[in-house]
């Protein structure tokens, strides 16, 4: 009787890659090495985003890049948040410190951005309270200019 | 709607590392729902089929199993969604006339890549990607705690349906082994590993190997094929916008709005009374609530008030459900294939009496924002 | 069942190499406003469902519909992904097409949207790993992935290309001259095209054969170029056509029939396809797809026609294998200017595949090309009137087609 044997190949294929931000989120970035917070506004129903979007979802409303700018401060509401110690681009699913992942409503704005909350115990995080953007040392024009959120 | 009818299925046992390759599994199913319906290959006129380039890791993912899935010399198409959506566009190429028999066939393996972290390339790899902070389960963390404080409902009332779909999957021969767990507790599902709190390792679907296939029929050609046919009544499908915080993450306005073009097509005006049995894909326990919350088969917060288990009020997932085994592609198909044979009375161990009425349902994206729904009826 | 299909609209965004100024997203939202513009009596609220489809390896992103959901329209909206490849966007056409003639309740008007942003990837490992897993295997057994891969990625599937140009050489006797010839015709006619790539106006044969061998007998001047761009169409019943355009174009017959693999077979087998120029899946989806429209006589009744050919050889090879032409005439008809914009039966007046390539898009500009020439309003228009035209595609391991047969009237089914 023949027995049955299974060859596992491994191997690495290089692809990579470099994603186009479009003229929206380019101005946002710019405003982030700033250390700012830029959304746009839907002239239409006046639902503000951020990071700012070309299209308005609920309108179908094209916004166009040269008005509808809104200035936003760093500061916003936790309206929801998890506590993990998985890190999600992990591919081994090893366990690592737990991070509390936070989704902030920046006030004044419609939609909520999705960051780690920093200095903070799990059990002292509630939904509702306030908190303002750490930012990063040296921004340098991309997501990673905001390391996290902190309780105010 | 013309009747539309599924005139076989076949779906292999799941396994989380099947010792048997993709091409194998994708005949067995494939031809062995042929060999049921005592169909040949001549018959086959369009077949679709539902794999995902990343989840096989490679670029056209179909075009190298258009032998094993039926599709040589056949009017051949894929969808990359869940196998449910397969089912629509295999219904679309039925409706249209074109064709008299359409085989769709869906799965893939989730022992040959990374799951979860594949799942972060969905998000938008202009913001959300760099940061790398979600990911299914990170969003599913975010959707139950958004309905647990909306509406009170406790993590145990949670856990329960974790532990009815386990014991289910205990009862289905097909189900994941690691799903089968005839004896688990509430204390179990709580205290298994934090995958993103309050969500834990029992609560959520497990990724694992799988394909299925089902068959379709126009009505006269279904009525020649089995005297069992199950015709589909209503279908309805839909999205919601991508990004999480415009969106209830305690409801699922997407399921609303597909099941109620489905209800409507059906004619059914009172779902809580006229469903018999509901065969949902659900991404984690507490998913398993909203949705049957959205299906209209519950008022909403109040789904763990529904008696959902086999011998309940109304039944939901009495297969085990996403919680018995989740091979991406699949599940929303696998979902389908349950509810046929529910309404068949082919459900050996976890047979629904009576089942005239059923819902199956598929979903794709993050906190379910592509859903889509089925009403289906007969099979006797 | 199955009620009559139209085409009321079709759109194009800018293509580039680069189109580094717009995100994804944004690249799709652009073909969506151009659809809608030809059509002002249709806003985002007639648009009952959605078809979307790209070639995800390309971009790194998974299912980027999800994404993309509030560009496209689609919020809170029925959407359906198809992908195949090459065949891509004649697939979402396709699929576009069943969308409509299902009637399914509420479905009445669909757009069908595919895209491509090539510049954001690597477009050779993208096409290499269609082989992957077979490839790997191979590599295990001994062989090494070098000399295969260098068949199969060779300046990006050029190598497959180019083994089904030598099968067909031995059947045609074409020379490299006929190839250039192609390749002049698409550049010149690519110049007139307001959204297409490469423009050339005043390519020469001379130009093209001066150019150096990737791989026999395929040269750099006759490849396609690796383009941004995305395109969208607008199908909608027969009904409603009448009052969203002029001349609705009506949408006869489709087909969409695979082969096996063509070079490897799947787990490291034997191809079953022993000859790629063959394309007897090409033939399949003609003879159903022609017949669904009631033609019988292709060359006497088609008046224009789209070839997905990223590569000159395969035009040839398609307009004989799509039944357009007798087998081995095809290079005398580019020669006598009977495939010309003022000639008998032209032939990808856009510049076709060889002048724009996206790859997910490229299979839905065919077919759009192809209706925009009945309706009248294409950018290189021909001169003679246009009743029936096809739109054709390509793709996977030299195994899949895609095929959509328009005309001006209506084709009734019988039952």
């Amino acid at each position: 009787m023949t027995e049955k044997i299974i060859v596992a190949n491994k191997g690495m294929v290089r692809a990579e890659f470099n994603f186009w931000v479009g003229r929206y989120v380019d101005k946002f970035y710019d405003g982030l090495e700033q250390k700012k917070i830029i959304g746009n506004k839907c002239p239409k129903c006046g639902d503000v985003f951020v990071p700012p979007r070309k299209i308005c979802g609920k309108c179908n409303q094209t916004i166009s890049l040269d008005e509808n700018w809104v200035d936003l401060p760093d500061t916003g509401t936790l309206v929801n948040f998890t506590i993990t110690p998985y890190k999600v681009n992990d591919k081994r699913g090893r366990k690592a410190k737990d991070q509390i992942v936070s989704m902030v409503n920046i006030d004044g704005s419609n939609t909520s951005i999705i960051y780690n909350l920093l200095n903070i115990e799990p059990g002292e995080v509630k939904t509702g309270m306030k908190v303002r953007i750490e930012w990063a040392e040296k921004p340098k024009g991309n997501p990673s200019d905001i390391k996290g959120f902190i309780k105010i | 709607m013309e009747k539309v009818g599924i005139v076989g299925y076949n779906q292999v046992k799941l396994y989380s590392d099947a010792n048997y390759g993709r091409y194998e599994m994708i005949f067995e199913a494939v031809r062995g729902a042929m060999d049921k319906a005592g169909l040949k290959k001549k018959d086959i006129t369009t077949v679709i089929s539902c794999t995902n380039d990343y989840y096989d890791g490679r670029t056209i993912s179909n075009c190298y199993t258009v032998d094993v899935g039926g599709g040589y010399m056949a009017d051949e198409s894929k969808v990359e969604m869940d196998g449910a959506h397969a089912v629509l566009y295999g219904l679309m190429r039925i409706l249209s006339g074109n064709h008299k028999l359409a085989v769709v066939w869906g799965g893939s393996m989730a022992s040959c890549f990374p799951y979860h972290s594949t799942r972060l390339y969905e998000t938008d790899p202009t913001w959300e990607r760099p940061v790398a902070l979600v990911n299914d389960i990170t969003a599913c963390g975010f959707q139950m705690r958004a309905y647990m404080e909306k509406y009170g409902v406790s993590a145990e009332d949670i856990a329960k349906i974790a532990v009815k779909n386990r014991k289910n999957a205990a009862k289905n021969p097909l189900a994941l082994a690691e799903a089968q767990n005839a004896n688990v507790t509430v204390k179990d599902v709580l205290d298994s590993d934090i995958y993103a709190d309050p969500v834990t390792e029992l609560m959520v679907a497990q990724p694992c190997d799988g394909v299925a296939a089902l068959l379709l029929a126009p009505e006269r050609q279904a009525l020649k094929i089995t005297d069992k046919p199950v015709w589909i009544t209503g279908v309805g499908y839909n999205q919601d916008t991508y990004y999480l915080g415009d969106r209830d993450l305690s409801k699922s306005n997407s399921m609303e709005l597909a099941v109620k073009t489905a209800y409507n097509t059906a004619g059914i005006k009172d779902p809580k009374n006229e469903i018999d049995v509901a065969e949902i894909f659900e991404q984690t326990a507490c998913e398993e609530l909203i949705l049957t919350e959205a299906l209209g088969l519950a008022d909403n917060g109040k789904g763990a008030n529904l008696n959902s288990e086999i011998g309940g009020e109304l039944p939901i997932n009495p297969s085990g459900g996403g919680i018995s085994g989740n091979p991406p592609c699949a599940t929303g198909l696998i979902r389908i294939i349950e509810a046929v044979k529910q309404l068949r009375g082919e459900a050996d161990g976890y047979q629904i009496k009576n089942a005239r009425k059923a819902i199956a349902s598929g979903q794709i994206g993050m906190c379910a924002q592509n859903n889509i729904v089925y009403t289906l009826e007969g099979g006797n | 069942m199955g009620r009559q299909v139209a085409i009321v609209s079709a759109g194009f965004s800018e293509h580039a190499s680069k189109r580094s100024d717009v995100s994804m997203p944004e690249l799709v939202s652009e073909a969506v406003e151009d659809c809608l513009k030809n059509v002002p009596s249709v806003g985002f609220d007639d648009i009952d469902a959605f078809v979307n489809g790209n070639m995800p390896a390309f971009e790194g992103s998974n299912i980027p519909e999800l994404w993309m959901t509030d560009w496209m329209g689609a919020r809170n909206k029925p959407l359906l992904r198809v992908t195949t490849g090459g065949t891509t966007g004649g697939t979402v056409a396709i699929a576009g097409y069943y969308n409509v003639t299902a009637g399914l309740p509420g479905i009445d008007t669909v757009l069908a949207i595919a895209f491509e942003q090539q510049s954001q990837g690597d477009t050779a490992v993208g096409l290499a790993s269609v082989a992957l897993g077979e490839i790997s295997i191979l590599n295990t057994l001994g062989l090494p992935y070098d000399q295969i891969s260098r068949l199969l990625s060779g300046g990006a599937a050029i190598g497959v290309a180019s083994y089904q140009a030598t099968n067909y050489m031995r059947k045609s006797k074409i020379t490299e001259e006929d190839l250039a010839r192609v390749v002049v015709q698409n550049r010149r006619n690519a110049a007139k095209t307001w959204w297409a790539h490469l423009k050339m106006p005043d390519l020469t044969i001379e130009q093209v054969l001066d150019t150096p061998y990737i791989s026999y007998p395929l040269r750099y001047g006759m490849v396609c170029p690796a383009s941004d761009g995305a395109c969208a169409m607008l199908f909608t019943t027969e009904e409603k056509a009448k009052d969203m355009c002029d001349i609705p174009v009506y949408v006869n017959g489709v087909a969409s029939v695979s082969n096996t693999p063509a070079i490897l077979g799947y787990d490291g087998s034997g191809a079953g396809q022993l000859d790629p120029s063959e394309q007897l899946g090409a033939k399949k989806s003609s003879d159903i797809a022609f017949g669904q429209a009631g033609i019988s006589f292709p060359r006497k009744e088609i008046d224009y026609a789209e070839v997905y050919s990223p590569f000159p050889n395969q035009e040839l090879m398609w307009v004989e294998q799509l039944g357009l032409f007798e087998e081995t005439t095809a290079p005398e008809m580019y020669e006598t200017g009977v495939t010309a914009l003022n000639g008998e039966l032209p032939v990808c007046c856009s510049g076709g595949v060889n002048s724009t390539n996206a790859i997910g898009a490229s299979a839905l500009e065919r077919p759009a090309e192809a209706a925009l020439q009945i309706m009248g309003k294409a950018s290189n228009q021909v001169p003679k009137t246009v009743h029936t035209s096809i739109g054709h595609g390509w793709g996977g391991s030299l195994n899949l087609v895609t095929l959509m047969v328009m005309s001006d009237e209506p084709q009734r089914k019988w039952r």
